[in-house]
């Protein structure tokens, strides 16, 4: 057993937690800004999927043009196009006033076509792109060396904690999530704070997607996000919908993920149930929070 | 949308039917009118209203069929549309006849055309020079031609027209009035298919095997034709009784996961832990399957059928127990439930051993051997084929009884025809005449159709979930709190216990789903194999959503996405860069456009009440409703996310 420990936690292990803390992060931290505005982001986990697509094929096809200089064009190619499918979610649950969580669903939907068609159009086969010469670098020492998306999201935590709670534009998307109707009021354009909000989101569910992509392997293949849209939603309710509880609770997750990585080749425990595992704690740290502290027009469409 | 009963059609009516026509009109001068005859690789010989024939296949020497009286019935046809174009212009009184002329005009060039091609087959059928293989190439090339969207176009803005024009006459207007619930799905259908149409236009290259480069106005045409036959091929599995019963049966789990999601909607649930109840429901129907003694005979089927429901319900129950003991909201627990049951999955059936605190224990439930699969099931549980068990076998050649198809004509009939009680006569005479013709066969022609007894279990269910939802108090109850929970509860009606009863009720329905894939043998084995589609459970929240969530449109959904499904394939094999995903990105477009109305105004899809209209017309003997029952389904859905207060107006009724 205490070997077991020491074999656990090693700075591979280290390295493990925080490839898989990432992608949580960064989602979670869109899923924030989504949900503090009032629209209930679903969709994070086909967002990811559309970000970790464009990352990768931009990456690819300018690969011969550009060299090194691709992934960084393939990276705001997958805040883009996160960024894009957000907009027609957020087209849909504020213009439309569709319920937020079917557009959600719809747009995971997609995700699980849209890459298959759009791959078999371009390469002729439907589940991964081929491989990219030039991922994004990695930068570290010795065995933690990451690439630039793992940065960017512990910044992303700073900057978020600091836009919402230090900045007109965080209270005025706080206020939104609260109540829209006191927030127009006091002259705040719902609309266009939930519109940013939401497109934010995509964003930063694009850069999850694209590290996934590019920045830990080097293709996308089918089903990249394996469910982190959702971890990192739970996360976020697990964090009560706040930038430091966010960061608790992706690592919680993150660690359980790493675990879960290292104990399915172990003989402890039948891998295919340790891969449960982060699913099950979902379940039940989702159970100590309950939707208590949620914004309280969180789901409800504006209607001024 | 308002209805004025003048003289004219209203202005909004003319509009659609103006619109409608301005696009067919400008169809039938830009697309091929019709596919005289069609390749393997879909390359097809073309033909344009101005009589031009474009050879796209290999064969330029091809004989084509003789177009003669097609040509001048097809230029009849635009004449009409372009005649109710005019008169949807002026709002004339007339416009819906020209645009019934229009659609008849089409149909019969339709209907002139397929007779030539008809004569074109039986005229190879017929030659002996031919060789067995060059035969059937040139056969299934004639047969697989036919109208294109030059024709099909008029011949929609024909009815569209007609109805449009039509709506002036009160009787009409009350008629689609009430079928007001499908302009959402409709709308939404056609958007898809819009926007898969610009997908197919993009992705896929223009067949042209003939050799000779294509002009600008060649690759438009021929590009066009692909959408058309990319659609056709979805669309064509009902038109033949073979793949109609293969999409029967991929329309099966639809049917059941469809239920379990329209049933958690209609009480304000959101289910979208469908694959793991399936999962589940697979799972305990293999348990019994398997290891329960076979000394039970034909209770062993009963058993493992009950236990698909029970290992569902009690996935379902979860989310449920969890929402109402802990709020914790059904969404997020339902996805998380469907990995855990995609890991117990693999678990069972994944590996041959597996380790456990240092030691290395056997896995009991694989089979033998290197495929992820379990034990096959006894003899006793599985669930024969449909055909077999309808097949009065006369002679030892496949004949359908035709039973079935009379009982559910008598039903139809008899419910029509009685008014007191007409649910129970009909049902009495579907039996009695059911039974008098069970043993009269009809002789067909079908290619081993795997269509299972799960499809009646199936059927059971749509009749359950109607039965319970609005015949019985515990329907009541579970409605009540889906249009207002505050008003529920208030009511006297315990939110917390019917949230957890509709959850495991959406369970089960989606847990039945495994008899079709275990019992059924739907996956080519009557074992749990690794191959269980469970994305099908993801598949029934765009046919809940499609259906409306009444148990009639989830059939119809279902049907319709086990069609395309079934096309699909068939889409897959011909195009090289169109594959199947172009299925699934349909079905996510279908849910994307009901999520928002179908872009349609509010004015449209959430007219006042109908009581309220009728009160605002002082003049009117409000007409009994032809079918309370009918009027009951179609009450909003409830609000998912949230109890709006103004959906208590509805509750109250």
């Amino acid at each position: 057993m205490e070997g077991l420990i020491a074999q656990i936690f090693t700075t591979a292990f280290l390295a493990t937690f925080i490839r898989s803390l990432v992608p949580l992060l960064l989602t979670a931290l869109g899923g924030l800004f989504s949900e503090r505005s009032g629209v209930v982001n679903i969709a994070l986990d086909g967002l990811i999927i559309f970000g970790a697509l464009a990352g990768a094929v931009v990456t690819q096809v300018l690969n011969p043009s550009l060299g090194a200089a691709a992934p960084w064009v393939g990276w705001l190619a997958g805040m883009l196009v996160g960024g894009l499918i957000a907009w027609i979610h957020a087209v849909l649950s504020i213009k439309y006033r569709a319920d937020q969580v079917i557009s959600g669903t719809a747009i995971n939907l997609l995700a699980t076509g849209v890459p298959a068609v759009l791959l078999t159009a371009l390469y002729g086969v439907s589940n991964e792109s081929p491989k990219v010469e030039n991922a994004l670098p990695l930068w570290g020492v010795g065995e933690l060396r990451f690439s630039p998306p793992v940065y960017f999201a512990f910044l992303a935590v700073a900057v978020t904690w600091y836009v919402m709670y230090r900045t007109p534009y965080g209270l005025r998307l706080r206020a939104t999530g609260e109540q829209p109707g006191a927030a127009a009021s006091m002259g705040v354009n719902v609309r266009r704070m939930r519109y940013s909000a939401v497109i934010l989101s995509g964003v930063l569910a694009g850069t999850a997607g694209v590290f996934l992509s590019i920045g830990n392997l080097d293709s996308y293949v089918r089903n990249i996000s394996a469910g982190s849209g959702f971890i990192a939603l739970a996360a976020l309710i697990f964090g009560q919908w706040r930038p430091l509880g966010v960061l608790g609770a992706t690592a919680l997750f993150g660690l359980l993920q790493a675990l879960s990585t290292y104990l399915g080749g172990s003989d402890l425990l039948p891998p295919a149930l340790v891969s449960a595992l982060p699913y099950l704690i979902t379940i039940l740290a989702l159970i100590f929070t309950g939707r208590s502290r949620a914004p309280k027009a969180l789901g409800t469409p504006y209607e001024g | 949308m308002t209805p004025d009963f003048h003289s004219r059609p209203s202005g909004d009516a003319a509009r659609i039917a103006l619109i409608a026509c301005a696009v067919a009109a400008l169809g039938m001068l830009l697309l091929p009118l019709a596919t005289l005859g069609r390749g393997f690789s879909a390359d097809a010989v073309l033909l344009h209203l101005t009589g031009n024939v474009l050879n796209l296949t290999a064969n330029q020497q091809v004989p084509l069929p003789p177009t003669g009286a097609a040509l001048p019935l097809a230029w009849a046809a635009f004449a009409a549309l372009i005649a109710t174009l005019i008169g949807a212009w002026q709002r004339a009184r007339w416009f819906w006849i020209t645009g019934l002329l229009t659609f008849v005009l089409a149909t019969a060039t339709v209907v002139l055309l397929g007779a030539a091609l008809n004569e074109e087959t039986s005229r190879i059928a017929a030659d002996t020079t031919l060789r067995a293989g060059a035969k059937r190439q040139l056969r299934n090339f004639y047969a697989s031609g036919g109208m294109n969207m030059g024709l099909f176009l008029p011949a929609l803005a024909g009815l569209i027209a007609a109805g449009a024009g039509l709506t002036f006459q009160r009787r009409w207007w009350e008629t689609f009035n009430r079928m007001r619930g499908l302009l959402v799905p409709a709308s939404a259908i056609g958007l898809a298919v819009l926007v898969g149409a610009l997908v197919v236009l993009l992705v896929q290259p223009a067949v042209n095997q003939s050799g000779t480069p294509l002009s600008l106005w060649g690759g438009w045409l021929a590009k066009s034709d692909l959408v058309y036959f990319v659609y056709s091929t979805l669309f064509a599995p009902v038109t033949a009784l073979s793949p109609l019963l293969d999409s029967l049966k991929i329309a099966t789990p639809l049917i059941f996961t469809g239920l379990s999601v329209a049933f958690a909607f209609r009480t304000g649930l959101f289910n979208v832990g469908a694959p793991g109840q399936l999962t589940m429901g697979a799972i305990a129907a293999m348990l019994v399957g398997v290891y329960a003694p076979p000394s039970l005979g034909w209770g062993l089927l009963l058993l493992s059928v009950l236990a698909a429901a029970a290992g569902g319900a009690l996935w379902g129950a979860i989310p449920g127990v969890l929402k109402a003991r802990f709020g914790s909201s059904e969404v997020i627990n339902t996805i998380m439930l469907n990995y855990v049951a995609s890991a117990i999955f693999i678990f069972m059936i994944g590996s041959d051993t597996f380790p456990f605190l240092g030691r290395t224990y056997t896995q009991p439930f694989k089979a033998e051997g290197s495929n992820p699969q379990s034990e096959l099931l006894q003899p006793e549980a599985q669930l024969r084929p449909l055909l077999e068990v309808l097949n009065v076998g006369q002679n030892g050649t496949v004949a359908l009884s035709i039973g079935l198809l009379v009982a559910l004509a008598a039903f139809v009939i008899t419910r029509a025809l009685v008014r007191r009680n007409r649910t129970l006569i009909a049902l009495a005479a579907a039996l009695v005449l059911g039974a008098l013709t069970w043993r009269i066969g009809i002789p067909v022609s079908i290619t081993g159709s795997q269509l299972n007894g799960a499809f009646l279990i199936a059927l059971a269910c749509v009749v359950l979930f109607g039965t319970l939802m609005w015949r019985t108090a515990a329907g009541y109850a579970l409605r009540a709190v889906g249009l207002s929970p505050k008003a529920a509860e208030y009511g006297g009606i315990s939110v917390a216990r019917n949230t957890i009863l509709a959850m495991t009720i959406a369970g089960m329905f989606a847990g039945l789903a495994g008899t079709h894939y275990v019992n059924g043998g739907a996956l080519d084995e009557y074992r749990l194999k690794q191959n269980m589609p469970v994305n099908v459970g993801f598949d029934g929240i765009a046919v809940a959503l499609m259906g409306q969530s009444t148990p009639a449109g989830v059939v119809a959904a279902s049907v319709l996405f086990g069609t395309i499904d079934t096309g699909g394939v068939i889409a897959d094999q011909k195009l090289d860069k169109v594959n199947n995903d172009i299925v699934t990105v349909l079905k996510a477009l279908i849910v994307l456009f009901i999520a928002a109305g179908g872009f349609l105004s509010r004015r449209v899809t959430d007219p006042p009440p109908a009581a309220l209209a009728a009160a605002a017309r002082p003049e009117t003997t409000a007409p009994p409703s032809p079918s309370e029952a009918h009027l009951e389904r179609g009450t909003p859905l409830p609000n998912l996310t949230r109890a709006s207060e103004e959906n208590t107006r509805e509750g109250g009724q």
